[in-house]
């Protein structure tokens, strides 16, 4: 498994976790785009953070589920990775 | 002083998810026709049990109906319930911005018998198949009895009173009146029905314990309540949900009263004890028709509760013979459910649903599947019969022990 | 002529004391009831502490019947009923059944039994056409929670209106204020009314896990029910049940009832926000206490005490605060307002129904329990939470409140002598 969430990973885990469709076009596009506006709320984050961790087998730090836009939360969750791979 | 005019709660908008029609149109012309659509179930893992006809919405399209974060997020009985809403409140041409200035007074309430069990079943799949961690976010939200009410609330923007009666079949009755009271009370519209969706396995696995459950395989023999062939009812999902709005702000909007809520009485006389049944059943109906102030003879059609249990079906028609009297015998008996099951707390919502097409149409619809009345009912079978229909009475009976009575009258009552 | 609601009877099983006095004792002393998981293996859970009721359902006086047929949210429900049966003292079985009616709510009912069988029936999660055979008796009842009321009523012999409530966490608040309607509206005389659940189970825990909702503090369970403090982490799940008796006023005058107090005010609202997140202005609960207010026809400085929802998460309690600013305005400040989910942990549907009970007490003995574990402050929480020790007050009228998941908020109040302020 990749050690690097991308957007395309992104963008599945929004779809399967929440039901949220955002092509990894458009997140590569707009990454600073709220969360919230894409229509991942609270529970949706916490969903692809407890998804991930699963995948990774490892935790991810607790601020992940409060990044406000993808480009935050790649950023936290790949520097978290990279660390800990 | 004079006393402020009564507030009254009429029905002004339908919403309909049901085994026989997925719109009020369609319900309405296969209930009249008395089409039966009970038939072998085939929802996914479900085959090898021992239960094996009821009544399933299969021309329903969740993905059509509800926005695709909700099919991931919440359960098929919430697919129904925001679905049925959403037809209910587009029938009553009532819109967002009819209720976005003053969101207090819009509420919602839901009678459940069941919850999420397809949705919960697959979470706990997760946890005992893979571990605590894989169960997801959305099982807090959409196993819950509640789930259909909150997300109803939400969606709408409806912060009035907001219910949830997990109850057995009787509860569709009792969410009704708890909308009529609430509106009698301030509030002025309340979305408010029962849908279910407890065809999953395991759901099945559970409901195996009813005693009153029909072990027979043929559609078409499966549930005859009323008859030498009755032998338990048969279950289905799927449900419908009313706009009720108090009858004055109705009129102010201009949008027609197509029947009101008139008077709702509930007892109790326990689980499977059936023929007490007969004692509450009969109790309701007076408490209903009083507070409707409604005489006997005034009721035009029964819709009834038709267990489909011998001992219960005989309960029932003395029931409606000793609260009746002499005009128990006389007055139309129904029970379009014969023709899709009993979808449990959304089942009298759909005969009140049909109730109320009943009064618009003249027509009483008949009871499939059903011929040789046992009973001294004028149960209407075979085919819909003509009648002037302005006050219904719907019956309910649960398998935990409720029994509830509804009158509905036709249009606006007490109108000034 | 406006009917009037007493209180005649009470009843508890709560974490760390089954019935009222153990109950009460809990409270009045600020003890914690919670602790690590004993009912199950917790490992792998984030969330391993629960507020668990040490309940022996035969020593409670249960048959084997009872204890047979009924999931232990039910086994509670009952022995809370009789409690409270026996407390009002009336005679059920001299009153007119028609008009006596059940109101009880539960959130999540039989889950914990329904969990136990489907890890049989499902091979332990392998299957999805799961086994029936593996099946075992009575599972028909977990299925729906309506069964929670019906077996109330039978035992009761109750025949009026009889209903299971189930919002969520206003589940307990709203099963009580319906229940208010059903006799200040006629339709029955006496109502036994409450709530109960036993949710501490591995899918329930795992649920809230899920959402990061209950506390990690699994290094000092007793301590981890933290409301309003500023190192709060989320709530410590509970059990059990409480149930009361609801009689019109003269009826219970005329046959001579001890009345603890009235049930004066209900109401409830939905924030249609969000299934879980809350608002940091509490508008909805504002308004639910405002209502509450109108019904009761009193006036906001006429509370003198409010029992909070104060679960101890992040949101919640800052909401709650807001809220009761909001609407009973300067007068929130001189009111005290605890948390006795500090003690007895967040018993989901059932703890409205015991926070009303813990106010029936806090008005009877002029008490204000406290907010154990209340140390540090949070700068957006700047109430008087009572800290960790009861306190003496002269309690006349009091306020109950409560979120729950669905964006319910409800309202509560009791009143010990009426007179209103408007």
């Amino acid at each position: 498994m990749s050690d690097r969430i991308t957007v395309e990973e992104l963008s599945e885990l929004m779809k399967r976790t929440a039901g949220i469709a955002v092509s990894p076009q458009e997140l590569a596009e707009r990454p600073d785009i709220a969360f919230e506006e894409l229509g991942i709320d609270s529970l949706g984050l916490l969903g692809i953070v407890g998804e991930l961790e699963n995948r990774h087998g490892m935790p991810m730090p607790p601020d992940a589920e409060h990044c406000k836009t993808p480009r935050k939360f790649l950023d936290l969750v790949n520097n978290t990775l990279l660390a800990g791979a | 002083m004079s006393e402020p005019p009564k507030r009254r709660a009429a029905v002004t908008g339908i919403g309909v998810v049901a085994p026989n029609g997925t719109s009020t149109e369609s319900f309405w012309k296969s209930t009249e026709e008395g089409l039966s659509v009970l038939d072998r179930i085939t929802r996914e893992g479900c085959g090898h049990l021992p239960l094996k006809v009821a009544g399933e919405v299969r021309s329903f399209d969740p993905s059509a109906a509800v926005e695709e974060r909700y099919l991931v997020q919440t359960d098929r009985y919430t697919h129904f319930a925001m679905a049925a809403a959403d037809a209910a409140l587009e029938d009553a041409r009532l819109g967002r911005a009819d209720t976005e200035g003053a969101p207090f007074s819009a509420g919602v309430v839901t009678a459940a018998g069941s919850g999420g069990g397809e949705f919960g079943q697959g979470e706990l799949q997760k946890l005992w198949s893979k571990g605590s961690r894989y169960v997801g976010p959305w099982q807090s939200i959409a196993w819950f009895y509640a789930a259909s009410t909150g997300q109803i609330s939400i969606r709408r923007g409806f912060k009035g009173p907001c219910s949830v009666v997990a109850a057995d079949e009787a509860g569709g009755l009792d969410a009704l009146a708890h909308a009529a009271r609430a509106v009698e009370r301030g509030t002025d519209v309340i979305v408010a029905g029962a849908t279910e969706a407890p065809l999953a396995p395991y759901s099945m696995v559970c409901q195996l314990g009813y005693r009153e459950l029909s072990p027979v395989d043929d559609p078409a023999r499966a549930y005859r309540p009323f008859t030498e062939g009755a032998c338990g009812f048969v279950p289905a999902e799927g449900g419908a949900m009313l706009t009720v709005e108090e009858a004055g702000a109705a009129r102010e909007r201009g949008v027609p009263v197509r029947a009101t809520l008139a008077g709702h009485a509930a007892t109790f006389t326990g689980a499977s004890r059936w023929e007490l049944s007969r004692e509450g059943l009969a109790e309701a109906i007076r408490g209903a028709l009083a507070e409707a102030g409604c005489a006997p003879e005034e009721v035009d059609v029964v819709f009834a509760d038709a267990l489909g249990v011998p001992e219960a079906d005989r309960a029932e028609a003395l029931a409606i013979a000793d609260a009746l009297g002499g005009h128990g015998r006389r007055v139309p008996v129904t029970a379009p459910k014969t023709g899709t099951g009993r979808a449990y707390c959304a089942a009298p919502v759909l005969d009140a649903v049909a109730a109320v097409l009943a009064m618009e149409h003249g027509l009483i619809p008949p009871t499939p599947n059903v011929f040789d009345i046992c009973h001294d009912l004028d149960l209407v079978t075979g085919c819909a019969r003509a009648a002037q229909v302005g006050t219904a009475l719907v019956l309910s009976r649960g398998l935990m022990g409720s029994n509830s009575a509804l009158v509905l009258r036709h249009g606006a009552v007490g109108a000034p | 002529m406006t009917r009037r609601v007493a209180v005649t009877g009470i009843g508890v099983v709560a974490p760390g004391g089954i019935g009222a006095p153990a109950f009460w004792d809990l409270l009045a002393d600020g003890r914690t009831a919670t602790r690590g998981i004993t009912f199950f293996d917790p490992t792998g859970l984030r969330s391993r502490i629960a507020a668990e009721c040490d309940f022996d359902p035969v020593a409670a006086g249960l048959d084997e019947e009872q204890v047979a047929r009924c999931d232990r949210y039910i086994q509670f429900a009952l022995v809370a009923g009789e409690e409270a049966v026996r407390d009002s003292g009336i005679d059920l079985a001299g009153e007119n059944p028609w008009r006596v009616a059940v109101s009880l709510g539960t959130a999540v009912g039989g889950t914990t039994r329904l969990e136990n069988d489907y890890v049989l029936v499902s091979h332990r999660g392998e299957r999805w056409d799961v086994d029936h055979h593996r099946a075992q008796p009575h599972l028909e009842r977990a299925f729906t929670p309506s069964t929670l009321a019906s077996t109330v009523a039978e035992r009761f012999g109750a025949r009026g209106p009889v209903q299971t409530v189930s919002t969520g966490c206003t589940s307990g608040l709203d099963a009580v204020g319906y229940a208010l309607h059903t006799v200040e509206e006629g339709r029955a005389d006496v109502c036994i009314a409450g709530a109960s659940d036993s949710p501490i189970s591995p899918i329930t825990m795992a649920c809230f896990d899920a959402i990061r909702a209950t506390s990690p503090n699994n290094d000092d369970p007793a301590h981890a029910s933290r409301p309003f403090d500023n190192d709060r982490d989320g709530f410590v799940m509970g059990e059990g049940s409480a149930v009361l008796v609801l009689e019109e006023l003269e009826h219970a005058r005329a046959r001579g009832a001890h009345v603890y107090c009235e049930l004066t005010g209900y109401a409830t609202f939905g924030n249609a926000y969000h299934m879980t997140g809350l608002t940091s202005e509490g508008l909805e609960m504002a308004q639910a206490i405002e209502t509450a207010l109108d019904h009761a026809r009193l006036d906001g400085s006429a509370i003198d005490y409010v029992n909070a929802h104060g679960s101890g998460t992040r949101q919640n309690d800052r909401h709650e605060t807001a809220a009761v600013k909001r609407a009973l305005g300067h007068h929130a400040y001189d009111t005290p307002m605890s948390s006795i989910k500090s003690m007895v942990g967040h018993s989901l549907g059932a703890i409205g129904a015991i926070e009303v009970v813990a106010c029936v007490l806090a008005l009877a003995h002029q008490v204000v329990p406290p907010t154990a574990n209340y140390e540090t402050p949070d700068p957006e929480c700047d109430l008087d939470y009572v800290p960790r020790a009861a306190r003496e007050r002269k309690l006349n009228s009091v306020l109950s409140v409560g979120s729950g998941f669905g964006g319910f908020q409800s309202a509560v109040i009791l009143t010990r002598q009426r007179e209103r302020t408007r």
